[in-house]
């Protein structure tokens, strides 16, 4: 019935306020200093870090994971929680590769298959807000389903194998240089600057905060909780949906497992950048430090020697201490 | 507080429907193929179905005792695959001491991330999902990123696992010992009874004195034992480990969980739901492969049975916000 | 001063109950304009129900809402917010984590935006006034939560008056126990704007602190047991005269079985010293001993929530000396409470004291399961045998004693919870609100129950819904203000406290 009682109560405020507000600033800057003192001790370590090819393939490696933060930070700041990025991904890659010009059908739609990907990431997302909002499920199990479901979807309409897309075009989008960085690069910066005025100057950006930040006081206020949800799962739909058509432009082929290990490392990449998953607190600036962060930490590895095999456990550490670091633990007492 | 009668009843309702729903569901699915293909009751094919029903079952009934606290493990599929690796590395070198030693690597992993969710307040689908993310690498790192043969000298040490007897696969009763000390657990032991307090009603539990903590350390321990056995039984039947053994898992295992009645918001269902359940997506499986259903395709059927199965067992009072 | 002025809201013979509950009955009200309206009554007198009636949160059964003279349906809380009804909560209804501007403009969002984008300026300016009109500089920018409670409370009352912009009428702000947190400093600041603004709106200011009431209100409202017993210009009110009210007249001895009350044993089975846990409360000192009954005395705020919640093992003290049965604790959990001996019978009986879902002999044995399986295998005879025993001796009304809990009464739910830690051998019982939301019959029994185990032996700490309760069943009380003792005082049978006696140390 009540939520669980929290024992400290109002204390004196002024004091704690001001000191609170304090914390809250410097809690904001963390990320950016280990994202800075990585890339000092990476680049003293393996000194071709710093160089110019490099730092291009860096961003060309954070390009896509930056494209899903910027649907999953929404997500996060809701409280919520969306496993179905991989799902996402495949039927858009599957879609884009199978409707330009590829290797198993004599579709050539061109560039216009873009963004019906997309869209078909948004319908998914659609779906998975619904089922969320209408059914009362908890996104971890609606997004669960739904992901699975789209790796069915993708793998059903492949039946297993890969398409290689032959459409020059599509390549390139990844490999196209413009100032000196990758296409690939350039998309992904653009989708941040959406997501932040999506984020900064809309009612469905201002209101996730909201929502996040207490779903009663919302309610009272008459906020139409149920739709900013669903808009903000299609909203992240769009994003992953993009994310695997980026995905075929980079791997050159579309296949049913190719967002395969994107849902840990962007959810690491945003937790690691500040946003809580309790909901509220964050943001789509915090998400590029955070997918940076990652980045770096991945392509440093490499540089150092270590075999990629020992990514995954180390953005498990880093999902950990992140979070253990960030959670304001007085707040919840019962931990599911 | 408000119109408590009436929550009651729609409580109640929903209990019933939890209650009886996957048994009737599973005998209307069994009665429809046998309609088609009268062989499918034949007990050849029972038995069959039971041995392939066995590994998902081990893994579903670990992962009730997570759901029956109102968490989630999404580690399992990865603490199988990593179990599965270290059999069959080890068992070249410690023979059927691997076994054990591959299940006690499972346990490690669910004290992690009980650890974790306990001390470190963080949520369990979390800690799971890095702590998965960790056995994956291990696995890989372990296997050299390949699929590891089971050697030629592990037939003694494990090839009893998937012997038979009288036609009957070892698997059945390895499963039907877990199904009965999990039962047992959960009705004659504190340790079980503490599990439903904590996972009906975690504030009055803790208010009665009950060690919260150790007890969400302690099931996702079993929840990490019964991955790694699962895996170990997955390798002796495919003869092989791999980083990549159990990676059509998970939403099986949460699927089976869920569709045999245990509720995801916690405190209620058991193992013997979970049996149903895991029997009720095998015949699913089995159904829509004769059907001719696409394999792929079923994992689109197992989502959304995940969804309804779920949608109609969670106590949505529980959850005033549902995230 | 105001007495001509037609009503801005009026309330026409109000009722609303919950299941057999009546939380509000016939209730009649006028709030007129540029009038504060002082609403005082005891928990659970039906305050906070007739303020979510008119937040919109649910509908009365019978009666009506008048709004300057034209009847109005509250259907959603929009409504009530366009009928210019404004609430200022005691527990803060804005969101930490967004600008102070934002805050003020939850969900009206619409009026800034241009293009589908929000004009941060023009909602920023648009705060800025509403916030100079409450005289509080304060960044509309800035995230709520680096703000203190009281800017917080005065942003809270700047949003409440920009309900102005919604409706031609006046508006009414309720403020709903403003000053429980506040500093001294801070109230009077609170009360210098409520004073200034009267000219803009009509304010309902509603509290248990009667003395501040007196000194706010121009009329005031009593409410009991879900009525208003009674309506008096502020003049012709004293705190006294309110308290008698509010409270109702003196119970007889017999209803509390103060013939039942033995005297209390030697043996100290709990003793604080100098216990501490800042912001809460402060050098508290007191004894328990066996067969007592030492009842706390406090209005919210007073910290004797906090300290219940101490021996409870939920919230450890910081400094000070804690004893219990001779040995020095710091209680860190509950578990360790209830190793120590004490058992602790929530105010929140159906999360807290109850795992609802559970049967009443799975409840009974919770504390002491380890006694019910020998060898690690739960005898479940023996629990259920044991169930029934205690379903007898306390004519627990339950059809088996495998019945959930969710399905007994609210008193037979309390039965149940005393009967798991007697049960287990508690030597101190934390009652935190025992009889809350019961019956007469129930609260019999409670305080039946009570002077059982202490003739048992069993020493008991006792927070109560009403003065008269505490002075009833205690053997001594404790008058808690502002986080310290402020007085002992004996209660033996016969030589019982009045209640004015400890209001004058508590308020």
């Amino acid at each position: 019935m009540s939520a669980p009682t929290t024992v400290a109560g109002p204390a004196p405020a002024s004091a704690r306020g001001s000191r609170r507000a304090a914390g809250v600033q410097l809690r904001g800057l963390v990320p950016l200093g280990v994202l800075i003192l990585l890339c000092a001790v990476i680049s003293v370590m393996a000194p071709e870090f710093s160089s110019l090819g490099n730092l291009r393939r860096l961003l060309s490696a954070a390009a896509i994971p930056m494209v899903l933060a910027c649907g999953m930070t929404f997500v996060i700041l809701l409280g919520s929680i969306d496993l179905s990025v991989e799902g996402v991904i495949a039927v858009g890659a599957v879609i884009l590769s199978l409707l330009v010009a590829n290797g198993v059908n004599q579709n050539d739609f061109g560039l216009v298959a873009v963004p019906l990907a997309i869209l078909a990431g948004a319908a998914l997302g659609l779906v998975n807000g619904l089922i969320h909002v209408h059914l009362r499920i908890p996104s971890l199990i609606a997004s669960l389903g739904v992901g699975f479901a789209g790796i069915g979807v993708a793998t059903l309409i492949l039946g297993g194998s890969a398409v290689p897309v032959t459409d020059p075009l599509v390549q390139s989008i990844a490999f196209q240089r413009l100032l000196g960085l990758p296409g690939i690069v350039w998309i992904a910066a653009a989708a941040v600057g959406i997501a932040w005025l999506i984020q900064e100057y809309t009612r469905l950006g201002r209101w996730t905060y909201a929502l996040g930040g207490g779903e009663d006081i919302c309610r009272l206020s008459g906020i139409p909780i149920g739709r900013v949800r669903v808009g903000v799962f299609t909203l992240a739909g769009t994003f992953y949906g993009l994310a695997g058509a980026l995905c075929v432009a980079q791997f050159g082929e579309g296949q049913a497992l190719i967002g395969q290990g994107f849902l840990f490392t962007v959810i690491t990449a945003v937790v690691v950048g500040g946003t809580s998953l309790a909901g509220g607190v964050g943001g789509i600036l915090n998400s590029v430090i955070g997918v940076l962060v990652v980045t770096v930490l991945s392509n440093g590895m490499v540089l150092m020697g270590v075999p990629p095999e020992y990514q995954q456990g180390v953005q498990g550490l880093l999902i950990i201490a992140a979070i253990a670091l960030s959670l304001d633990r007085k707040r919840t007492r019962f931990v599911k | 507080m408000t119109n408590a009668p009436r929550a009651v009843l729609a409580a109640n309702r929903a209990a019933r429907l939890r209650d009886f729903a996957p048994l009737t569901a599973l005998i209307v699915l069994i009665g429809v193929i046998a309609a088609f293909a009268p062989s499918f009751l034949s007990v050849s094919t029972m038995l069959l179905l039971g041995a392939d029903t066995a590994t998902l079952f081990i893994m579903a009934t670990g992962l009730t005792w997570v759901i029956l606290l109102g968490g989630i493990d999404l580690s399992v599929q990865s603490v199988a695959s990593l179990a599965s690796v270290v059999l069959a590395v080890a068992v070249s070198h410690v023979g059927g001491l691997a076994i054990p030693l591959a299940i006690a690597v499972g346990v490690v992993a669910g004290a992690i991330s009980g650890f974790a969710q306990d001390r470190l307040r963080i949520p369990s689908f979390i800690t799971t999902l890095a702590v998965g993310g960790i056995a994956a690498a291990a696995a890989l790192v372990l296997s050299g990123t390949r699929s590891v043969p089971l050697p030629p000298q592990a037939a003694g040490a494990v090839g009893w696992i998937t012997a038979s007897t009288v036609g009957v696969s070892h698997v059945i009763p390895i499963a039907l010992v877990i199904l009965l000390g999990s039962l047992f657990a959960e009705r004659r032991t504190v340790f079980g009874r503490w599990t439903f307090a904590v996972g009906a009603g975690e504030p009055a539990a803790l208010v009665a004195g009950v060690p919260v903590g150790r007890v969400k350390v302690g099931a996702l321990m079993i929840s990490g034992a019964l991955a790694a056995t699962a895996g170990v039984v997955l390798a002796a039947r495919l003869n092989s480990g791999s980083p990549t053994l159990a990676n059509e898992f998970l939403l099986p295992a949460v699927a089976a969980v869920c569709v045999g009645g245990t509720a995801l918001t916690g405190g209620v269902g058991g193992s013997l739901r979970t049996l149903i359940g895991a029997l009720i997506v095998s015949v699913v499986r089995v159904g829509m492969t004769f059907v001719g259903v696409d394999v792929f395709a079923q994992q689109i059927v197992f989502g959304f049975v995940l969804v309804l199965a779920v949608a109609i067992t969670i106590d949505r009072t529980k959850i005033p916000v549902v995230k | 001063m105001s007495g001509i002025a037609p009503p801005v809201l009026s309330l026409q013979g109000i009722s609303k109950s919950f299941g057999p509950v009546v939380a509000v009955r016939d209730v009649t009200i006028d709030i007129r304009a540029n009038e504060v309206v002082g609403l005082v009554g005891e928990n659970g007198a039906g305050k906070s129900t007739l303020m979510k009636i008119l937040s919109g949160l649910f509908p009365p059964d019978a009666g009506e809402i008048l709004h300057h003279g034209r009847r109005l349906q509250l259907n959603s809380p929009l409504d009530a917010a366009r009928a210019g009804i404004g609430m200022v909560h005691q527990e803060q209804s804005l969101l930490p984590n967004i600008s102070v501007a934002e805050n003020i403009y939850l969900g009206r969002e619409t009026r800034f935006m241009r293009g589908g984008t929000i004009r941060w300026k023009a909602m920023r300016d648009a705060a800025r006034r509403q916030l100079d009109r409450v005289q509080i500089a304060v960044d509309p920018a800035r995230r709520t939560e680096t703000l203190s409670f009281s800017e917080r409370q005065m942003v809270e009352l700047a949003k409440a008056l920009t309900l102005e912009e919604e409706t031609d009428g006046q508006i009414v702000v309720f403020l709903d126990e403003p000053t429980s947190v506040l500093e001294d400093a801070e109230m009077r600041i609170l009360f210098d704007r409520v004073r200034a603004l009267k000219s803009r709106a009509a304010f309902v200011f509603v509290s248990h602190r009667l003395e501040e009431v007196l000194e706010l209100s121009d009329r005031i409202y009593v409410m009991k047991d879900g009525e208003v017993t009674a309506e008096m210009p502020t003049a012709e009110a004293s705190v006294e005269r309110l308290y008698h009210l509010m409270v109702g007249q003196q119970a007889h001895a017999e209803y509390y079985r103060e013939d039942r009350q033995l005297p209390c044993g030697a043996e100290v089975v709990l003793r604080a010293e100098g216990l501490t846990l800042p912001g809460q409360y402060r050098n508290i000192d007191l004894t328990l001993r066996a067969g007592e009954v030492l009842g706390i005395a406090g209005v919210i705020g007073s910290g004797r929530e906090a300290l219940t919640r101490t021996f409870a093992g939920l919230a450890p003290h910081a400094q000070g000396k804690l004893t219990v049965r001779g040995q020095t604790v710091r209680l860190r959990s509950p578990g360790q409470a209830v190793r120590c001996g004490i058992g602790f019978v929530p105010q929140e009986r159906r999360t807290e004291g109850l795992v609802l879902p559970m049967s009443v002999a799975a409840n009974m044995s919770l504390p002491s399961l380890r006694r019910f399986a020998p060898g690690g295998v739960l005898r479940s005879g023996r629990e259920r045998q044991v169930a029934k025993d205690w379903v007898r001796r306390l004519t627990i009304r339950t059809p088996q004693v495998e019945t959930s809990c969710a399905n007994l009464s609210g008193g037979n739910q309390q039965k149940v919870v005393l009967a798991k830690w007697i049960e287990a051998g508690m030597r101190v019982l934390i009652l935190d609100h025992p009889t809350r939301g019961l019956d007469i019959g129930a609260k019999e029994d409670v305080y039946d129950l009570v002077r059982d185990v202490c003739a048992q032996g069993v020493a008991v700490l006792l927070t109560a819904d009403t003065l008269e309760e505490t002075i009833g069943l205690s053997h001594a009380i404790l008058a808690m203000r502002d986080g310290a003792i402020t007085q002992r005082f004996d209660a033996a049978p016969g030589r019982k406290p009045s209640q004015l006696d400890l209001i004058r140390h508590m308020v």
